[in-house]
């Protein structure tokens, strides 16, 4: 278990030392920050003496090993546009990210799991063709329709939520709906697959044959072996959750990492982007191994050597 | 579900091990599995029809629309739709410009297929070509490409598909590229898993045996194993790409904005969303039609392909 | 009406314990949403006005502009052009900061200086660099001396707000970025990124109380939600409304529109430095002949748009030719002219276009490559966003078509022409030896109607050239909530000292 874990560790860093790399080449493929920054009609001397000032005069790889240096003791640098440390920006977007995610995350496996066990268990039952009704179209409305057609009807026809903005919980309900949706369909559908799947498993045979009642059947035996490939998608949706963020968070004001990161790369603010992809990705690589080890949880069956 | 469990790497694996050892059981209700058929055929006809439906417009565009979609009357911007106040002669209505939103959504669909079709095919080609030689070859090979697919599992979508973007410049061609390059990873961890498996199959390692070349190998005995899980898996993700292209024209990557797809329309539209629904509703329908009809036909393909389904073995 | 302040009911909620504040007249909130965030509140160190908008209520200029554009005293008391490269400012007295420091000429020096600072990396420095030194003469008189004559040197003065020498030297900029401390008729109170700053009346603002005691800015980027903010009345003031929505906050209940011609142009470039038939001046009038400004206005902008008059500035800019009018719209003249340069049957070209940074953009570049395709000339259009837009233009990598807008903040006809058409600067895609030493002459008379003179020759000139297809003049449109009084302005700012709660709610 330890050495699994210390495999793991180094496999992370591996990944966010890679996804550092791609970063800075992207940026620097990408445009120049200096000219984003200067008014239009800056003179060409003058963009020049501001270039060697910030230290975007030096070679690529120079740049580079400084940058990773400089990340190695947690300093990504400073935002230009911002002018504070480009982590404190990023670690001050966390708790309004983490609180639309997990609540996203949360939503989306209160009605998934249920509705995936239920459709499974009654197949072809009225409830199993609305589950998966709800699967397919939740699957494929583009999340900046539904967030608008949302605000629309609750906010602007009914007046019961706020249209936007972060305050209390009830700002959360409708940003945390949007960006659940993709995710509650595509757990739900995997819930369902993946019940049918144990169900029809010979092992579960041999519980029905035994007499276990078809809830004991279902709670006791199916649920826990259906939960691990549930659990694991769980983890890889959170980047699909913290990507599909962005658009969320535009829609509804949210004021979280996603758009700190898009505004970061229009602006071609280096620091700020590295920072928010870094942390974006350490959030993911944990989660990730975090689902790993639950397998260990719910499956004491599963050794890792 | 082959898709979902080889998504999941090493436990996954282990778990399907394990579920061997249970013994046989015919108890499992034959009414039951007649229903799943039922509904299975059902869905699949539901899902054949609305891909049908989409295909026919595609392919008979210029013959089914009204007008010219490219046809900017600026006089007659923002009708109605026929039955809420407008003229038969645009029945679903004008946009901002004063293009027939009509024929704009029945030219949208060969645009939209399109985008999904092609990025699919970049993405499903690169993924399994990636996957075979991590499942079938091993070693550092392996590694390097399962570290690249981490790598791009961590890294954020949308600024990947931006810097793209940026480098390549807008167009059709380059949504495309970028679509494709980035849903490769779901294909190789599935063909990957699913190499190593047959790896340790008889026939494998009877081939192996005889001396076949590992090239030959690759292609004539485990390529046309795994071929159904990559047919399912581009079902599903023909749909995915179709939304995402939406998604990267609302952050402003998309194509030159008088092509007509289902995407920009809808993300140019959103603004009129409250005054003049129509520009963007018939678009959103559109793409749910299709997506609705390809994931169902997906799922019946899923359920077809995957013998355990059926059988239960 | 009830206005229901959401906002006011769930954000943290400021200190209520403050006695003076019920005494002291100023009352009540407003809510600005704007669509993106001020990303510092140093006002010496950033180019962009949804950040200007903040700032103004922190800070003073010596030099503001009224309602109509003119250029009025703020801190400075009175300025004289000494001799052609001096400049010479008399400050207001008794001016204190937030902080109690007294405002004086080491103020405006420590501000300018540290603008001129390239180490300090402003993005205004380029707006200044022609000054050479500011120099001392007395606590309140302070001498600006220049490397050229500078006659729109008071204009740059708008924008250069003041900051605290002691404050801001003591604890440095990155501390002033986040705790501002200014003149101005605001105090800061907090700031929560993305999301909203808040502000409080500072009681002893020298132009008197502002009546309105509380602002606060939100961040609402998608502007489908800024528009159900306001209709909600979660905010009061929203900023770029799309003109099919303006008829709708119009007519709605407890929603208004306040709209202003701003100092922006529009209008589509066209590069005539390579070789290709906009080279020849009769294609170049054949484009501005095919292209119906009136029906964009009237049909894309909803008549949220004035035509230039043929001529790259608008009638607020000094030098302004009143005597030209706009190509009208006569697609066989452009035809003919066409034939005449050697293109009967039209010809291919591609366009440039950026998304979403100006009103209706990527709709007005879709409507000119529609009219151009009925004259025959095909255009291939290609929509970016913004950054990868800016980099284009930086790298002179623009198409031979390119739809652009120009803000010319100065109110001065240089601002516009010297960018755009003196022979080696960054804008320049038509060249001419006699424009450029027109240009010249005019950009140093420091006489303002010679100056006026000149600029009006040379507007003929650029009318008859057509070097740019000339669209429109952008009108800005600002959604209000009816329970305030407020009036756009034509320099995109937003002034909450300007702005009064309605007394009947």
């Amino acid at each position: 278990m330890t050495s699994y874990v210390a495999r793991r560790g180094m496999h992370a860093m591996l990944i966010l030392l890679g996804v550092s790399l791609v970063t800075f080449l992207l940026m620097h493929l990408t445009g120049d920050p200096v000219t984003l920054f200067m008014p239009l009609d800056a003179s060409p001397e003058d963009i020049a003496v501001m270039r060697s000032a910030m230290g975007f005069d030096r070679p690529i790889m120079v740049q580079y090993l400084h940058f990773v240096g400089d990340a190695l003791r947690g300093d990504f640098g400073q935002s230009l546009r911002h002018r504070q440390p480009a982590l404190s920006l990023v670690v001050g977007r966390l708790p309004a990210t983490m609180q639309l995610t997990v609540l996203a995350l949360l939503l989306a496996v209160v009605a998934a799991v249920p509705l995936g066990v239920v459709s499974a268990a009654r197949r072809g039952s009225g409830v199993s063709f609305a589950a998966s009704l709800l699967g397919l179209l939740g699957q494929s409305m583009p999340v900046f329709w539904l967030g608008i057609v949302l605000i629309l009807l609750f906010s602007v026809n009914l007046r019961w939520l706020p249209a936007s903005g972060r305050g209390s919980i009830v700002h959360l309900i409708m940003p945390a709906v949007t960006i659940g949706t993709y995710s509650m369909a595509m757990l739900m559908r995997l819930m369902r697959a993946t019940m049918m799947d144990v169900l029809s498993q010979d092992y579960i045979r041999t519980a029905r044959a035994k007499g276990i009642s078809e809830r004991g059947v279902i709670f006791k035996h199916a649920m826990r072996n259906a939960a691990i490939p549930v659990i694991t998608v769980m983890g890889l949706q959170l980047g699909t959750l913290l990507g599909g963020a962005v658009i969320t968070e535009t829609v509804f004001a949210w004021p979280g990492l996603g758009r700190l990161l898009i505004q970061g790369f229009h602006n071609r603010d280096m620091a700020v982007v590295q920072a928010a992809v870094f942390v974006m990705a350490l959030m993911i690589v944990v989660a990730n191994l975090l689902a790993d080890l639950t397998y260990v949880l719910c499956d004491p069956r599963v050794r890792y050597g | 579900m082959n898709r979902l469990r080889s998504l999941l790497g090493p436990a996954s694996d282990r778990l399907r091990a394990k579920r061997k050892f249970v013994d046989a059981d015919a108890l499992w209700s034959s009414s039951r599995r007649t229903r799943v058929r039922i509904w299975g055929d059902w869905g699949a006809m539901v899902g054949m029809f609305l891909v049908a439906v989409v295909v026919f417009a595609a392919l008979f565009a210029p013959l089914v629309a009204p007008h010219d979609p490219y046809e900017q009357v600026l006089s007659r911007s923002l009708r109605p739709p026929w039955w809420a106040g407008g003229t038969a002669d645009h029945p679903l209505g004008t946009d901002h410009l004063g293009r027939d939103v009509l024929s704009r959504v029945i030219f949208g669909s060969r645009i939209s297929l399109m985008v999904g079709v092609a990025a699919v095919l970049i993405s499903g080609s690169a993924g399994t070509i990636l996957g075979l030689l991590a499942g079938s070859l091993g070693g550092p090979i392996e590694s390097i490409i399962m570290r690249l697919a981490d790598v791009q599992l961590a890294f954020p979508f949308i600024l990947l598909a931006t810097a793209v973007m940026f480098v390549l410049g807008s167009g059709l061609a380059n949504v495309i590229i970028v679509l494709g390059i980035t849903g490769w990873v779901v294909y190789g961890r599935v063909v990957r898993a699913e190499a190593m498996q047959l790896r340790e199959k008889n026939f494998v390692e009877a081939a192996v045996a005889v001396g076949c070349t590992p090239g030959r190998i690759i292609v004539r005995h485990i390529l046309p194993n795994i071929v159904s899980s990559i047919t399912v898996i581009a079902t599903l993700e023909v749909a995915r790409v179709i939304i995402a292209e939406a998604a990267l024209t609302f952050l402003g990557l998309g194509v030159d904005p008088r092509i007509p797809t289902w995407g920009s329309m809808l993300a140019d539209g959103r603004q009129y969303l409250a005054g003049h629904p129509w520009i963007a509703t018939f678009p959103g329908l559109a793409i749910m039609i299709t997506v609705l009809g390809i994931n169902l036909l997906g799922d019946w393909l899923r359920d077809t392909l995957d013998p355990r389904m059926i059988n239960g073995q | 009406m009830i206005v229901i302040l959401i906002v006011a009911a769930c954000g943290p909620a400021p200190s209520e314990s403050s006695p003076a504040s019920a005494e002291l007249g100023s009352e009540g909130e407003i809510v600005i949403a704007q669509g993106v965030d001020a990303t510092t509140l140093d006002p010496n160190m950033h180019a962009e006005t949804p950040t200007s908008n903040v700032n103004v209520q922190i800070y003073d200029s010596l030099l503001m502009r009224d309602a109509e554009g003119e250029l009025q005293l703020s801190l400075a008391e009175s300025y004289e052009n000494i001799d052609d490269h001096t400049w010479e400012f008399r400050l207001r007295r008794g001016v204190t900061f937030h902080n109690g420091e007294r405002f004086d000429a080491k103020s405006v020096k420590f501000t300018l200086d540290r603008i001129l600072d390239p180490d300090n990396q402003s993005p205004q420095y380029s707006h200044i660099s022609a000054i050479s030194e500011v120099e001392i003469v007395d606590d309140y008189t302070i001498r600006m001396h220049t490397r050229d004559p500078f006659p729109t040197l008071p204009s740059q003065m708008v924008a250069r707000q003041m900051v605290p020498a002691g404050y801001t030297g003591e604890h440095g900029g990155e501390h002033l970025a986040r705790n501002p401390i200014g003149t101005g008729p605001y105090r800061f109170v907090s700031w929560t990124p993305d999301e909203e700053i808040r502000l409080r009346a500072n009681e002893e603002y020298w132009r008197g109380m502002p009546t309105i005691r509380d602002v606060v800015f939100r961040v609402v980027p998608e502007t489908s939600t800024r528009i159900a903010e306001l209709q909600t009345g979660s905010v009061d003031i929203i900023v770029n409304v799309p003109p099919h929505q303006a008829e709708t906050l119009e007519a709605g209940e407890g929603t208004a529109i306040s709209r202003a011609p701003s100092s922006r142009a529009i209008f589509v470039g066209m590069v005539t430095t390579e070789p290709g038939p906009l080279t020849d001046r009769r294609v170049r009038q054949a484009l501005n002949y095919g292209v119906d400004v009136d029906s964009i206005i009237e049909n894309v902008l909803m008549g949220n748009g004035v035509p230039l008059a043929g001529q790259p500035v608008v009638d607020m800019h000094h030098g302004f030719s009143g005597s030209l009018d706009p190509y009208p719209h006569d697609p066989s003249r452009a035809r003919e002219l066409l034939a005449d340069a050697g293109h009967p049957g039209g010809f291919s070209i591609a366009m440039d276009s950026p998304s979403g940074r100006y009103l209706m953009d990527r709709e007005t570049a879709q409507a000119v490559a529609g009219q151009l395709e009925a004259i025959d000339v095909e255009v291939a259009l290609n929509v970016q966003e913004w950054g990868v837009y800016v980099d284009k233009i930086m790298s002179r990598q623009l198409t031979e078509l390119f739809l652009i807008g120009w803000g010319n903040a100065t109110f001065d006809a240089d601002a516009t022409m010297y960018p755009w058409f003196r022979s080696g600067q960054q804008f320049c895609y038509f060249e001419d030896d006699a424009l450029d030493a027109a240009l010249d002459l005019a950009r140093e008379t420091m006489d303002m109607d010679v100056r006026q003179d000149r600029y009006i020759e040379i507007m003929q000139l650029l009318h008859e050239e057509a070097p740019w297809i000339f669209l429109h003049q952008q009108m800005d449109i600002y959604g209000i909530s009816d329970r305030i009084e407020w009036n756009a302005r034509p320099d995109e700012l937003i002034h909450a000292y300007e702005a009064r709660l309605r007394a009947d709610d």
